[in-house]
């Protein structure tokens, strides 16, 4: 029996096209995965001092009223150090942390006119009898600058709370610290910038 | 191929190109009137992610966060000093890049946007090529060579068939 005649044609030889393709998908598929890898994961509960857009700026502009129906204006409050906590009336830490805020107050009070003023600063949906309940049992005599609009909550970028803020006297935001905080913590940072502050 | 084959596919190809061309002017020259500030509220919330809750847009989170800025997007527009991109720039810049939910066209974000395009591209450069070969295949002229082959792979079987009734 004859053996059956074959014949190649350039046509019938295959094209090694696949492997090549096959390469090309990997290498972008490990390029996106050592992107994705190296970048940085944010993390939501992150506590301590932490970046802003704001450090080394003019603090953003707040004009509100405080639960007493005080006018508030922030860019008023400029030749004095300035602590704003941002709160709600709803977050568990934010309650744990008051008795610090307390506390706190209370030190800066015994430096007299030299001592960082404190003010709470609210968000947009809390509900005000609660808030009004919660400094009369808890204690807290500082003023609390209501924010209805959300627009102070927006302009220093607070989407957590508690959050804290300091403001140098010349109304520079100069630290921002996300969770809860120490009242000792809270007057050594201070402290810390004002010496910061007198040495430059 | 003989060259009337060869043009008698053009009007095809011309007539699926002048459709892609109406289509693209009329996607790009579709106008559906200006928005009312609503829509431009709720566009705008829309392209920005949750800065606290995972999966969820500005519009359609509860998160006090979310409201805050819902609010504040609000009073831009209703100010209507800046434009769309200038309120989510805003927004993007006080919470940090992660608002984002569009990609911007520039930088290593644009990536996301010219892949896509590049492989599009490319299936369809790999498809017009694999047609073509294909076609090439199926439109093949047997020459003399082809002939020859064909007259010795026939006798070689009528060999074999008389062998073996010969037998």
């Amino acid at each position: 029996m004859t053996e059956p005649v074959t014949v190649d044609t350039p046509a019938d030889k295959p094209r090694r096209v696949a492997p090549f393709v096959v390469l090309a998908v990997a290498v972008v598929m490990a390029a996106l995965f050592f992107v994705l890898a190296s970048g940085t994961s944010g993390s939501d509960d992150e506590v301590g001092i932490i970046d802003s857009p704001l450090l080394g700026r003019a603090a953003p502009t707040v004009r509100s009223t405080t639960l007493d129906g005080e006018p508030f204006d922030l860019a008023r409050r400029k030749g004095s150090w300035v602590v704003v906590n941002f709160f709600n009336s709803t977050c568990a830490p934010c309650r744990a942390e008051h008795p610090a805020l307390v506390e706190f107050a209370e030190q800066q009070k015994s430096f007299g006119a030299d001592g960082a003023e404190l003010y709470t600063m609210l968000q947009i949906n809390d509900d005000i009898d609660d808030v009004k309940n919660f400094f009369l049992t808890r204690g807290g005599d500082w003023p609390i600058v209501r924010d209805d609009e959300g627009t102070t909550n927006v302009a220093f970028g607070v989407a957590l709370v508690p959050e804290t803020f300091i403001i140098a006297p010349d109304g520079t935001v100069v630290l921002r610290w996300a969770g809860q905080i120490d009242a000792d913590t809270l007057s050594r940072l201070v402290q810390q910038q004002r010496e910061m502050y007198a040495g430059a | 191929m003989s060259s009337r084959s060869k043009w008698k596919r053009w009007p095809g190809w011309l007539a699926l190109l002048l459709v892609l061309a109406c289509f693209l002017a009329y996607g790009t020259a579709k106008d559906s009137g200006p928005l009312t500030p609503e829509e431009r509220v709720e566009l705008i919330t829309q392209r920005i992610a949750c800065p606290v809750c995972d999966g969820e847009t500005v519009y359609e989170s509860a998160n006090p966060a979310s409201a805050a800025i819902r609010s504040e997007v609000k009073a831009q527009v209703a100010a209507g000093v800046s434009t769309d991109d200038e309120i989510v720039a805003y927004i993007v810049q006080q919470f940090g890049a992660q608002t984002q939910l569009l990609p911007t066209a520039s930088g290593f974000d644009a990536l996301v946007w010219v892949l896509p395009a590049a492989a599009l591209v490319c299936a369809g450069v790999g498809l017009f090529f694999a047609f073509r070969r294909w076609q090439r295949n199926v439109d093949a002229v047997p020459d003399d060579t082809d002939r020859a082959m064909v007259e010795a792979a026939l006798a070689a079987e009528s060999a074999d068939v008389e062998a073996d009734t010969g037998r």
